[in-house]
């Protein structure tokens, strides 16, 4: 089957909800999303573990220089991620159905989850840079609409407008990185480019500075450091398209990328360097962050930013293996907790942890799963992220110990560090949800708690069940191999138990702290410096504002006032002097027949005279 | 005799003539001006008819017409100076100002035109409300 | 030479007096005078025709007419002292170039140019009406579906308000 049928099916049910009357609109978009996900199934599974996808070419746009092509090729890792985003869009519109039953703008919003996926599926099938880029722009476009979605509120709107402009930022890169590679390779070709860095037909200069501005492109699509800020604030859209979008898909396309690009990334230290070092600092960064939030889905969206720098360092140091591995396990377990916590928001009516407690025994369906979810998170056997965890660590221990460099180290340093740190946050976030006695407020909240119906319930179970039991596709481990490396190690006993061990004595100390905060807020024994710190996000957001949005708000202001009282009045001026001479002009048309006659009378002679004076001097 | 004679007395009395059309306050008496110019034009005709000894006599018949087509004309005209009397009640050439191109006159015609948008559809349209340049010059 | 610069005097002076004088009917009665110089004008020029239907129509119809025009509309007896215009000065200056400009091209034209008065062919009513049947008739007919004409529209114009059809004002 053509993998256009991946990118077409989503299309066509888009335009379809649009098109059916209203009542119809729910249950379309959720049979959009059953074909889709079919339709990926039958273009993905026959290619898992493919080392190499058949290009199939629709077309070639002639530029005069290096010709476009419309290629869609499906591998291996192509396969996997298309299963990944069909997946994750079929949980997400089925339970869409129920969660946003009431919504009155429910058509816009399928349309743009079924084109978002389809724009997905674009760029995870795409050969061409150009037709990767396509997809990569509309998933932004989707992004900021979805986020907007309830665009009541204000700070949707903002969240929104900057998530488009950081990510957009980013893409500046990304575009010249094309362009570097289109020049370099002849090219556009992503195959091509690979072909190009395995043949050794890639310089390594020019394979650093390409890969430096595509990590442009991908630091703004995955919010690392430095343009880490978006996410978080793009949590005002509704759950399940940061579920979507934030968690699984849109975000994870930033990784996909580098690792399609891993030959080429092999080819430069200074490149591998730099994503070692952004990917230390966010990892790191993001889990401090989450540490001291109170708004359950911000905590989720710091685990995003934390997770995805832990899939960038394993790529940073060659572990394609470990980082693909971790990207579907991390996508499959951040959608269910995301799923969760839009549950919770049901159920409770608002995202604040400190509005929570003693769920467990209202929502035990919800509270389970999002247990199973946060287990995977902190990764402690049996589920799937114990293993993709365990993947992650053992490629960074060992580039560290075989002839690491400094940006090695730092990045084992920091990943150890982090798994601490994600263990406490993911603990606390349980603890303040599910335990506890809430306050007498949120009591008689809680009191009208009942668990959200079956549409909902549906993907949270399925996708627990995928969690917990992922951990067995290790048994066939060739889907997710570099097929230039068949014999990856997946399991490394002794960073697995150092790390189960030291994550338990974790786990004990917030649970000690917990109790003495009163069964409230373990994070209230933390010092206040280290506190505020947190909680602020280091001041990253006031800083980029201060530096980058209000100049700019003024340069507009300043662009308005020059055109209102510079150009404009020479715009007014000009009609003023018009009229101010018609004015003038019309002095003459005073409405006495006599003064018109003379007029007349004396134009008359005067041509005369004229024409005399002409005659005689002609004649003369 | 000489032939400058009739002529210059046909030039002068068609610049006095002018000088009537453009100077004189009563219609009445413009209308006079133009009957001398138009006899200033007659002389003409006739001293050039007698100059040439035309055998057609095309000066003297178009002196006759001339005088059947001044006729006419000061039938019309003094017909014209009626109807103004009667609606200005007064024939003053001064004071007939009402074609002229103000903002005075253009902002009198808007307020017409709005009342006549105002009242559209309830009278007929032909012979409808006065226009404004006949009322105005009162 | 007698009787022609006499007529030629009075013929400027009366036409001066018309466009200057004060009283109205005055203006009127001068103007007769100056018809009635013209028409000796014509006939010293051997138009005996053309001066009696000067004096039939010019002096007969239309004086009559402009003195009936100026009762019909009221025209006040007595000196009028503003019955002249603001424009009389830049008039007089018109009119003084007029009358340069033509009287210097005829001088130009016709310098030295005498009239033989003896060779002169009579314009009697014969000759007149001859010339006019023989050469003339189709204008001749055209000036009477004039006059027609410009009868109807005086009548259409000067019947008074609310006995046009529709009842139209004016």
């Amino acid at each position: 089957m053509s993998p256009l049928w991946a990118v077409a099916l989503p299309l066509l049910g888009a335009c379809g909800v649009l098109l059916v009357p209203r009542r119809w609109a729910r249950e379309l978009s959720a049979a959009a999303g059953v074909v889709t996900w079919l339709a990926g199934l039958v273009v993905a599974v026959p290619q898992l573990g493919a080392a190499q996808g058949e290009a199939v070419t629709y077309a070639t746009l002639a530029t005069g220089a290096v010709p476009i092509t419309l290629t869609l090729s499906v591998d291996g890792l192509a396969a996997l991620m298309v299963l990944l985003a069909t997946s994750v869009a079929l949980a997400v519109l089925v339970y869409s159905v129920a969660y946003l039953r009431d919504d009155p703008r429910y058509p816009t919003y399928a349309f743009l989850v079924l084109v978002f996926t389809a724009a997905m599926t674009t760029v995870v099938l795409a050969d061409d840079f150009f037709v990767l880029l396509v997809g990569w722009e509309v998933m932004g476009a989707c992004s900021y609409f979805l986020i907007g979605h309830f665009w009541e509120r204000s700070d949707a709107r903002a969240g929104a407008v900057k998530a488009f402009v950081m990510t957009r930022l980013g893409d500046i890169g990304l575009l010249f990185g094309i362009f570097v590679f289109g020049v370099a390779v002849g090219s556009f070709r992503i195959s091509a480019a690979n072909d190009a860095a395995d043949a050794g037909d890639l310089g390594a200069t020019t394979a650093t500075v390409a890969m430096l501005l595509v990590l442009c492109g991908v630091v703004g699509k995955s919010a690392q450091f430095p343009l880490h800020t978006w996410l978080p604030d793009a949590m005002p859209g509704p759950t399940p398209i940061s579920a979507l979008i934030h968690a699984a898909t849109m975000v994870a396309a930033g990784v996909y990328l580098v690792a399609r690009l891993l030959p080429v990334l092999d080819l430069s230290s200074v490149a591998s360097s730099v994503l070692a070092v952004v990917a230390a600092v966010s990892m790191l960064l993001a889990a401090l962050f989450a540490l001291a939030q109170d708004d359950l889905k911000r905590v989720f969206a710091w685990s995003t930013v934390s997770q995805l720098a832990y899939m960038f360092g394993a790529l940073a140091v060659g572990g394609y293996a470990a980082g693909i591995f971790h990207l579907m396990s991390h996508g499959a377990f951040k959608a269910l907790l995301f799923l969760c916590a839009g549950a919770v928001a049901h159920a409770v009516g608002s995202t604040s942890m400190s509005a929570m407690g003693g769920l467990w025994s209202r929502l035990p369906v919800t509270a389970a799963t999002m247990g199973i979810g946060l287990l995977a998170l902190v990764g402690l056997p049996p589920v799937v992220g114990f293993f993709s965890k365990d993947a992650v660590l053992g490629v960074v221990v060992d580039a560290a110990l075989h002839g690491g460099s400094v940006t090695d180290w730092l990045l084992l340093v920091s990943s150890a560090g982090t798994v601490l740190v994600t263990a406490a946050y993911a603990l606390r976030a349980w603890l303040m949800v599910c335990f506890g006695t809430p306050s007498a407020a949120v009591a008689d909240v809680e009191a009208a708690a009942h668990e959200p119906p079956w549409l909902m319930r549906g993907p949270l179970v399925v996708l627990a069940a995928v969690t917990l039991f992922g951990g067995l596709v290790l048994l066939s481990p060739q889907v997710l191999v570099d097929p230039s490396d068949p014999d990856t190690e997946f399991l490394h006993p002794e960073i697995a138990v150092t790390a189960t061990l030291a994550v338990l004595v974790v786990i004990g100390l917030v649970y000690a702290g917990w109790r003495r905060s009163g069964r409230r807020d373990p994070a209230g024994l933390m010092p206040t410096r280290v506190r505020d710190f947190c909680a602020r996000e280091a001041g990253f957001d006031e800083g980029y504002d201060r530096a980058f949005a209000r100049p700019t708000s003024r340069l507009a202001d300043g662009v308005v006032a020059n055109d209102r009282d510079v150009v404009e009045p020479y715009v007014r001026g000009s009609a003023f002097a018009a009229r101010g001479m018609g004015a003038v002009l019309r002095l003459a048309q005073n409405g006495n027949v006599q003064v018109y006659l003379s007029a007349a009378v004396v134009g008359a002679v005067l041509v005369v005279v004229a024409v005399a004076a002409v005659a005689r001097v002609v004649g003369a | 005799m000489p032939l400058l004679f009739p002529l210059v007395l046909s030039a002068l009395l068609f610049a006095i003539g002018t000088y009537a059309v453009l100077a004189r306050r009563n219609a009445v008496l413009v209308l006079m001006g133009v009957e001398l110019m138009l006899n200033a034009v007659n002389l003409n005709l006739v001293a050039f008819d007698a100059y040439l000894r035309d055998v057609v006599h095309s000066g003297q018949v178009l002196t006759l017409f001339v005088i059947a087509v001044a006729a006419a004309e000061i039938g019309l005209g003094l017909a014209i100076v009626l109807a103004v009397f009667r609606s200005y009640g007064h024939i003053d050439a001064d004071r007939l100002r009402a074609l002229a191109d103000s903002d005075a006159v253009d902002e009198q015609i808007a307020d017409e035109q709005i009342a006549d948008q105002q009242t559209v559809g309830t009278e007929e349209t032909a012979g409808g409300p006065v226009p404004a340049d006949v009322a105005g010059g009162r | 030479m007698g009787p022609r610069v006499l007529l030629g005097v009075t013929a400027v002076g009366s036409a001066l007096l018309v466009v200057t004088t004060g009283r109205l009917v005055h203006s009127a009665l001068w103007l007769v005078v100056t018809l009635g110089a013209l028409a000796g004008c014509y006939l010293l020029l051997a138009a005996e025709f053309v001066a009696w239907v000067q004096v039939l129509i010019y002096v007969g119809a239309v004086v009559v007419l402009l003195l009936f025009a100026l009762m019909l509309t009221r025209a006040p007896t007595g000196p009028q002292l503003g019955e002249t215009t603001g424009n009389r000065a830049l008039a007089a200056v018109v009119a003084a170039v007029v009358a340069i400009v033509l009287v210097t091209t005829v001088v130009a034209g016709f310098g030295g140019v005498r009239i033989s008065l003896d060779d002169a062919l009579l314009g009697s009513a014969g000759s007149t009406g001859e010339a006019i049947f023989r050469f003339w008739v189709l204008p001749f007919e055209v000036l009477s579906v004039l006059l027609l004409a410009a009868l109807v529209g005086a009548i259409a114009l000067s019947r008074p308000v609310g006995h046009r059809p529709g009842g139209e004002g004016d």
